[in-house]
């Protein structure tokens, strides 16, 4: 029960941000900045492990953004020029220029590398086929829905490698899901799709959301398991919860990723608390709001360091009661 | 037909004018660039998206909202009564991200807000330039009300700051203001409290005024939207594409935007797509009182294809021949 784990994405250290710096600049080469990424997993694992995350992510040191990663080891998509995405924030959106194709897997080798490095399960992390479209431009299929279904097969592909490679936890990502109402029920079409047959325990975060339209759907959703983030909601959407019949695993964001300030042990303590007047306590995976990625390495690990003692406390104050 | 963009434009250009204002905004947030060094380099990258458009061809231009982050917060900055939240929102039903303006006090205009942008935009260029500013309900819209708890007061106090700079701008002799409305696409908007509004924002401005929709689906509105007291109504066809049958079955009596390129993805749309459109439309407004612009600002583009999109327009209406 009480499950701790993270969102996927964890911050890269100074010397890994340099070295992506420095490739872009032709002074590193691939193989150098590969090492370099092997070495930033192998530290985030060793932590994970050391501080006794009960499912360990890799971390995501190798990855760009989340859409553009896949895109970039997907044929059939084209980088495009700069475009901003807030303030002075600015992204390279991808194209799909041809039929989305899958030569080989995208993740599984990554996956293999940090399985390899503890005896906790490491979980496999995707994005989800709505996110993908939604957040990329589409030159080539005839609508949204097409290009949805499209990268739908080709991410479930990528899923069933996963769980054959022996992952036991496969979280899809769909932070875009309650982005245009009339179209979440074909998000929810995709999601069934990418996790269609599988036995491993499926996993959806999703964030930047209406989530008020997206409530009455959420038992709809085809996971075992959905992420949200609870902490930047001051738990609001836990009243949410209390009024529907909700069976399914809930990972709880529980420290607000966009805030450098460290939550209190005592004030997730709390908030567990809270929850466990709406869930029970092998439905709860206590977690981040989101990836951490945007925090420092030093905020990432206190923060994570306060799930797992919280998480703890009250894991052995549940067991004492019993 | 006139040629037109709704407002925006790609701030950074890595195949045109660089990418000079990125790097500007990251060193003045780090303290190394002054503030009048930062304007300096906003003010050149106005003048080159200006000059883009001159290049392209394009009738009417804008400043291209070189400094706006997004439609909403560089108004209520400049407005006593808000203070701009911390965390990030989605824009409508895109992956770009504001924050919102939370109102506390009574919203008062200090001062002319878009003033000077506007008289160093005209000193570029001889061409007429209009004024882009976020309309009463979309302000509304995309804030928080802590003070008036009641979107109809708040809506009154909004169009009526809007009204005092359309007035300053249109004295200074802007030729055309437009409100921009996205907001009006989504949900149940309270459409006699913003036709009443938009009716404030315009009332007694000496200048063209234009109310622009975009995004969404203007279900069911756009017959009441024939109520305002604008010259232009902008509609977005790319985004909800019943609003062509819409205007059809419509008196429309007011000059027509139609937004026919889809400013939200790279696909070109060809010649022959376009003069289709403007066969259809020419018969809802002759062509003398008709607009063709992108359907929203071009800057969720990279600049490459937002550049190649207006091309393409201007090329469309230079070699239409209506049947």
């Amino acid at each position: 029960m009480l499950l701790t784990t993270s969102v996927g994405s964890l911050p890269k250290p100074d010397y890994l941000v340099n070295a992506r710096s420095q490739v872009r600049k032709g002074g590193l080469n691939a193989a150098q900045l590969r090492a370099l990424e092997e070495q930033a997993t192998r530290e985030w694992v060793a932590f994970q492990d050391e501080l006794g995350i009960d499912i360990v992510v890799d971390g995501e040191q190798y990855r760009g953004d989340m859409v553009a990663f896949f895109a970039e080891h997907l044929p059939g998509f084209k980088e495009s020029g700069l475009v901003r995405s807030y303030g002075n924030r600015y992204y390279r959106k991808p194209i799909i220029v041809e039929k989305i194709r899958r030569t080989k897997p995208v993740t599984v080798e990554w996956w293999r590398f940090a399985q390899r490095l503890t005896n906790r399960p490491v979980k496999g992390m995707l994005t989800g086929p709505y996110t993908i479209m939604d957040w990329s431009f589409n030159e080539h299929y005839p609508s949204r829905r097409a290009t949805t279904l499209a990268l739908a097969e080709v991410i479930h592909e990528e899923a069933k490698d996963l769980e054959q490679a022996g992952a036991q936890y496969i979280q899809i990502d769909e932070p875009a899901i309650s982005t245009r109402l009339d179209e979440l029920d074909l998000a929810i079409e995709a999601l069934g799709i990418v996790t269609r047959g599988l036995r491993a325990k499926t996993i959806t975060h999703i964030c930047y959301g209406n989530f008020q339209a997206l409530a009455p759907k959420l038992m709809k959703l085809p996971v075992d398991q959905i992420d949200l983030e609870f902490a930047n909601r001051k738990f609001e959407l836990l009243s949410t919860f209390k009024r529907m019949r909700f069976t399914k695993e809930v990972g709880l964001g529980v420290v607000d990723v966009h805030s450098h300030r460290i939550e209190s042990r005592d004030e997730v303590i709390t908030n567990l608390k809270k929850a466990l007047q709406v869930f029970s306590p092998e439905q709860i995976y206590p977690d981040p709001d989101c990836g951490l990625k945007t925090r420092t390495p030093e905020e990432a690990k206190a923060k994570l360091t306060v799930i797992v003692e919280a998480a703890r406390a009250v894991r052995e104050e549940l067991c004492g009661v019993r | 037909m006139i040629t037109t963009v709704v407002g925006n434009f790609p701030k950074v250009a890595e195949t045109g004018f660089g990418t000079k204002l990125r790097t500007a905004i990251d060193r003045w947030q780090k303290k190394e660039l002054s503030g009048a060094e930062l304007e300096q380099v906003y003010e050149e990258v106005t003048r080159a998206v200006i000059k883009e458009q001159e290049r392209t061809g394009i009738d009417l231009l804008t400043d291209g909202h070189i400094r706006w982050d997004d439609l909403v917060t560089p108004f209520a900055k400049k407005v006593d009564g808000f203070e701009i939240d911390r965390d990030l929102v989605r824009f409508f039903d895109n992956n770009v991200y504001y924050r919102r303006s939370i109102l506390h006090k009574t919203p008062v205009r200090k001062q002319p807000m878009f003033l000077a942008d506007y008289l160093f935009a005209r000193s570029c260029t001889t061409k007429p330039l209009k004024v882009v500013l976020p309309g009463p309900y979309t302000v509304v819209s995309l804030s928080e009300d802590r003070y008036y708890k009641d979107e109809r007061p708040f809506l009154r106090s909004i169009a009526e700051i809007l009204n005092e700079e359309a007035r300053t701008l249109a004295q200074a002799g802007a030729v055309l203001i437009q409100f921009d409305e996205p907001a009006l696409g989504f949900g149940k908007p309270p459409i006699k409290q913003v036709v009443e509004a938009i009716n404030i924002a315009t009332s007694g401005v000496k200048a063209k005024t234009a109310l622009y929709t975009y995004f969404g689906s203007l279900d069911g509105t756009l017959e009441a939207l024939q109520h305002c007291r604008v010259d232009l109504i902008g509609v977005d066809v790319v985004s909800d594409p019943k609003a062509i049958g819409a205007i059809k079955r419509l008196k429309w009596t007011k000059e027509l935007a139609v937004g026919c390129l889809d400013a939200r993805n790279t696909k070109l749309e060809s010649v022959v797509e376009l003069h289709a459109l403007f066969d259809v439309v020419r018969k809802v407004v002759p062509q003398d009182r008709l607009y063709v612009n992108p359907n929203c600002g071009l800057e969720f583009l990279p600049f490459e294809q937002a550049s190649q999109k207006l091309k393409r327009l201007v090329e469309a209406v230079r070699t239409y021949r209506s049947p």
